[in-house]
């Protein structure tokens, strides 16, 4: 296998708050392979918005990147300057966020916040040049050429988020990542953006890494998934096996809740319990309070990863070996 | 020519030829929202007038008693009552003073020489106007910067050093600051002077032709005058411009801090883009539209600070004009001032419209 | 720490180590705050410290002025500190004479005043009462003094030593400067007994007055003025910003249009016509002011109102049949209580500025009231030789206005959400 394009190591991120610290990613570790789209999913607050602007190391205080390496373009990212990652956001990394409405500069025309970033980057080309590029960037997705000088609040949501890409792209980035990209569109729109993203990758080899809570978008898109729970990675897997023989209980879950039209039942499966709150979370497996095979040892020690099937693993003890794998008793509440 | 309507004239032609540039240049839906604003300014000041006019009359007391004390004979007061309209219908009243200001005729000073009101206003406006605009500038100028520069160092301790000069300095009464300048620079140091806009000698040899003091010397070419006359102006224009600045720097802060946490901020931090370029180019022009607003807001507070800042330094204006009318009881002169104060800020008002038009794309759309 | 074995299913354990931080009392809450707040909190602490400072000096000023803000208490025009210049008897140190009246010796004794100084005159004057006095009390005594004048006080001083005279009257900061040549003589007490030698440690006014205790004072009229003013405006601009807000429609658009006009025209004018017309009195000054500061919280409180009018879980409260009322007290009140807390603190603040800025132009209150504004009016007279006259009120109106401002800065930062970091 080759090496992977963005590799992830025992990560911690944390942020002080008023009523203690907590710890948004708890020693996660990932990798990113050239060219695949990657989704990363899990409910609000899991963690996987905070991992993907750690990447960027965009973390603001109060929250801070408090261990781990991320490495990149062979270098690890938590020894560059602050300059040097200037140097890489929207070049070699970049982001394209969740609501295209808020992420545009409302003063500055669409045009120009693509000439900007690309004279940020290349000094060296004249601002002609670079509204040439712009304009062949735009209209590569679909963006009328016509319209480029106008202003970001007289384009539609789906067209925005276009020029979102245009930007994420128009210094060939290496990786793109992209934090909830369709949960402020439509149904239908959000079916051409996932097209879209899968001829950009097939056409410029991107690597995508999706961030989202929906587990739909992932299993049209993704090649790979990788489920987060409480701040720390669950189950990462190939997509096909990852649907075909879910391992994790949070991701089986997961999927148990979505709706079908096929279902039979008249009730809609719920996992009972919520998701921990991150400053004072259970011990050991942060599941174990919901998981309906909890055990004893899933008090007392995290699991670590094991291998489930050729391109998949999940943390669970379920596939470890332990001494103490008694069922943990339940006192019906 | 009436001095009134030559100062009118002074401001208005400038604005007006920038303003048919605007609409030249501008897009049709700009074009509107001029022609609209424009005529949205009749109501407001209608409106101003109208509550300068009930809030003189609703009140008690009667301004023909204060006026000639208790000397005057009843038939005396009778007859000043008739000239002065007083005796008619409210709403007789009400209609003839719409009519005056349209004509501006302001009526006569009910002392001294009783001179034309609007004459007296005519030689003051510009002396007020010269304190404004150059302590605006100041204000504008140190806000912005240590607005913005609190902004980016957010939490450090030039953050607070700039939140505490902002809160000391708006705290300080203006006139207080006014006379500790006063003392210091004035008296102390002796490095200006501490009352009036020009030198007595040398403002004899000035030509006053606009009544603004700057503009009339240059025209003439009188340069000692100009010195004179800037000199003068340094203290009045620093008192007034430091404790407006507290405001400027108060608001600027604050609408920098919210839209660095725009998410376009960090859209544009995510591209890599420099962070002073993110700073100035994104933050600053985005803050810079609630805060120009709030600039049209701070006429009030800039009218205020006028009056007190004329009254400490002995300056001709508007402001001390109304106090030394006041003072003696002059009720046609204080009446008519109030309403040109009313129309003052109107002006204002639709002056910082247009240009928050011109800044930010979403209104005119 | 043991860990169950029995766990409820479902419970998100969490929650029970969570709830012990709600059972930390109030006044840890508060120095926990302090670490998460920084230095507003230390804005607003301090500031709340200042302010029940103020608040205690204006509720009983007479604790803590030494003296009645009207009376005439020294000389005029005494600086911060300096004793009064007092006609004093200088006299040798073994004569034995400490007052006018010991100078009854039973027969003339001569006395040396300097040439053009009121020295002569002062004791006069107080052998006078002195013979008074004692005729008074049946004492056979007499002061008989023999006045001879000197050009100098140097002259006078060396004509005690050389015996022409037994003592000398002079100005007591006259004699210090020379004292330390002439060892041998003292300066023994004022002429006039019970004439005030005290120095006053923000000096004298002009009218003699006690500066210290008319600040003092001061602080009472500033405090009810910028009080009263606020609450008044509260109590007018808030029922009916929530009014507007609420109904909407003609009525709505009609008192804003009229609150926005009242907002946009200068405060300081509008309340200098008001106490123009109504005349000097506290209470004037109260309404004029008031009237000001209705606007800006008819604004907020609109303003809010409108926004929790439309938001979703007011829809959603509606739509399950909730009344008015209940919409106001459950939803509107809470999002509004904090911004109006805020306005309030600030506007005690200006109304305080403007107050003094009213009496500074001599409108608004009688000339007699201890005041600020009025201290600051007079001291401009003399601005270069009597300097404390105009630096302590001003320093006084400066830290009331800068105690509530502050705190209202820091309650804004502290209750404002997108301000703080997240």
């Amino acid at each position: 296998m080759t090496e992977p394009v963005f590799s992830i190591r025992n990560l911690f991120v944390e942020y002080a708050t008023r009523d203690g610290d907590v710890v948004a990613v708890d020693d996660v570790s990932l990798d990113i392979r050239k060219g695949e789209i990657l989704g990363l999913v899990g409910e609000s607050g899991c963690g996987k918005t905070t991992l993907g602007k750690a990447m960027l190391r965009m973390i603001q205080p109060p929250g801070r990147i408090s261990g781990g390496e991320m490495w990149f373009g062979g270098r690890d990212l938590m020894t560059l300057t602050e300059r040097e990652m200037q140097t890489l956001r929207g070049r070699r990394l970049s982001m394209v966020f969740q609501d295209p409405m808020t992420s545009l500069n409302p003063l500055e025309k669409i045009v120009d916040h693509i000439v900007e970033t690309v004279m940020t980057h290349e000094p060296g080309v004249t601002e002609a040049a670079a509204r040439d590029r712009a304009k062949d960037l735009a209209t590569r997705l679909g963006i009328l050429e016509n319209r480029i000088d106008d202003y970001p609040h007289q384009f539609s949501g789906g067209m925005r988020q276009r020029v979102m890409i245009a930007l994420a792209l128009a210094l060939n980035a290496d990786v793109v990542i992209a934090d909830e990209p369709t949960t402020a569109l439509d149904v239908i729109v959000e079916a051409q953006f996932l097209d879209l993203l899968r001829e950009l990758r097939d056409e410029f080899n991107l690597t995508i890494v999706i961030i989202t809570h929906n587990i739909g978008v992932v299993a049209e898109v993704a090649d790979r998934v990788a489920v987060m729970y409480a701040g720390r990675m669950a189950e990462v897997g190939e997509v096909g096996e990852f649907f075909g023989d879910t391992r994790h209980p949070y991701s089986q879950g997961l999927l148990k809740s979505v709706p079908n039209i096929d279902m039979a039942e008249q009730h809609l499966y719920t996992m009972t319990g919520s998701p921990p709150s991150l400053l004072r979370p259970p011990p050991a497996c942060r599941f174990h309070p919901r998981c309906p095979h909890a055990m004893v040892c899933c008090t007392t020690e995290q699991p670590r990863f094991a291998e489930v099937g050729s391109d998949h693993s999940a943390a669970c003890w379920l596939y470890l070996e332990h001494p103490n794998k008694h069922p943990l008793e339940r006192v019906d509440a | 020519m009436h001095p009134l309507l030559l100062t009118f004239l002074i401001i208005g032609v400038p604005a007006g030829i920038g303003l048919v540039y605007i609409f030249v240049r501008g897009t049709s839906s700009m074009r509107r929202y001029i022609v609209t604003r424009i005529a949205l300014t009749l109501p407001m000041v209608l409106i101003l007038a109208t509550l300068v006019f009930f809030v003189l009359r609703i009140l008690p007391g009667d301004p023909v008693t204060s006026a000639l004390g208790p000397k005057g004979s009843p038939e005396v007061k009778e007859q000043l009552r008739e000239n002065l309209g007083l005796s008619d219908p409210i709403l007789i009243q009400y209609g003839r003073f719409l009519g005056n200001i349209v004509t501006f005729d302001f009526g006569e000073s009910l002392v001294g020489a009783h001179r034309p009101v609007s004459d007296e206003l005519g030689e003051r406006l510009p002396a007020t106007i010269e304190l404004i605009l150059p302590a605006t500038v100041l204000a504008l100028l140190i806000g912005i910067l240590f607005g913005t520069w609190a902004a980016a160092r957010r939490k450090r301790a030039s953050d607070y050093g700039f939140r505490l000069y902002s809160v000391v300095i708006y705290a300080m009464p203006i006139f207080w600051l006014g006379l500790l300048l006063q003392l210091l620079f004035g008296k102390v140091l002796g490095w200006a002077p501490i009352a009036g806009r020009i030198d007595a000698i040398v403002g004899t040899t000035l030509d006053r032709t606009t009544n603004f003091i700057v503009i009339d010397s240059i025209i003439s070419g009188n340069w000692t005058a100009l010195g004179s006359a800037l000199h003068h102006m340094i203290l009045p224009t620093l008192t007034l411009g430091l404790v407006l600045s507290g405001v400027f720097v108060r608001l600027t802060r604050i609408n920098v801090i919210e839209t660095l946490q725009e998410d376009y901020v960090t859209a544009a931090n995510a591209r890599g883009i420099r962070k002073h370029a993110v700073t100035y180019r994104y933050a600053l022009k985005n803050a810079m539209i609630p805060v120009i607003t709030l600039i049209g807001l701070q006429v009030a507070i800039l009218l205020a600070g006028a009056v007190l800042t004329e009254t400490v330094f002995s300056w001709p204006g508007m402001g001390r004009y109304l106090v030394e009318r006041i003072s003696s009881r002059d009720f046609t002169a204080v009446q008519s001032t109030i309403t040109m104060f009313a129309i003052f800020v109107a002006m204002i008002s639709l002056a910082v419209d247009i240009i928050y038009s011109l800044l930010d794309p979403r209104v005119r759309y | 720490m043991a860990l169950d074995t029995k766990v409820p299913m479902g419970e998100p354990e969490a929650m029970r180590w969570a709830s012990e931080l709600e059972d930390v009392g109030f006044v840890r809450r508060i120095l926990m705050a302090r670490k998460w707040y920084h230095a507003d909190w230390w804005f607003v602490t301090i500031s709340a410290v200042m302010v029940v400072g103020f608040i205690v000096l204006a509720l009983v000023p007479q604790v803590f002025a030494s003296f009645s803000p009207q009376e005439q208490v020294g000389p005029r025009y005494l600086a911060p500190g300096e004793s009064p210049d007092v006609e004093a008897l200088i006299a040798p140190v073994d004569s034995g004479f400490s007052t006018v009246g010991d100078l009854a010796v039973g027969e003339r004794i001569s006395v040396a005043v300097v040439m053009g100084e009121p020295s002569s005159e002062a004791v006069r004057d107080e052998s006078d009462r002195v013979n008074a006095a004692f005729k008074e009390q049946g004492i056979d005594a007499q002061v008989s003094l023999r006045i001879e004048r000197y050009e100098t006080l140097d002259a006078a001083l060396t004509g005690i030593l050389d015996g022409d005279v037994a003592v000398a009257i002079s100005s007591s900061k006259a004699f210090e400067e020379l004292a330390e040549n002439y060892p041998t003589l003292n300066d023994v007490g004022p002429v006039a007994p019970g004439v005030n030698t005290r120095s006053f440690p923000l000096g004298t006014n002009q009218l003699g007055q006690d500066v210290l205790s008319r600040l003092i004072w001061g602080t009472r009229i500033a405090l009810i003025i910028g009080f009263s003013s606020s609450l008044v405006s509260l109590f007018i601009g808030v029922p009916l910003g929530l009014f507007a807000g609420f109904t909407g429609g003609k009525i709505d658009r009609a008192l804003t249009v009229l609150m926005d006009s009242l907002y946009a025209f200068p405060g300081l004018i509008l309340a200098i016509a008001i106490t123009a017309v109504l005349g000097p009195s506290i209470f004037n000054v109260i309404v004029a002011i008031a009237v000001l500061y209705i606007p800006t919280y008819f604004r907020i409180v609109r303003g809010q109102t409108l926004s929790v009018k439309e938001s979703l879980y007011v829809e959603a409260a509606r739509s399950l049949g909730a009344k008015a009322r209940v919409i106001l007290s459950r939803y509107v009140y809470p999002n509004v209580i904090p911004s109006v807390a805020i306005i309030f603190s600030v506007n005690v603040a200006d109304a305080i500025l403007t107050g003094a800025g009213l009496s500074f132009l001599g409108l608004g209150l009688p000339p007699t009231t201890p005041d600020w504004g009025i201290d600051l009016a007079r001291g401009q007279e003399t601005i270069q030789t009597a300097w404390w006259l105009i630096t302590f009120p001003g320093v006084a109106v400066m830290l009331v206005v800068l105690a509530f401002t502050m705190m209202g800065e820091g309650l804004m930062e502290i209750f404002n959400p997108k301000l703080r970091e997240r």
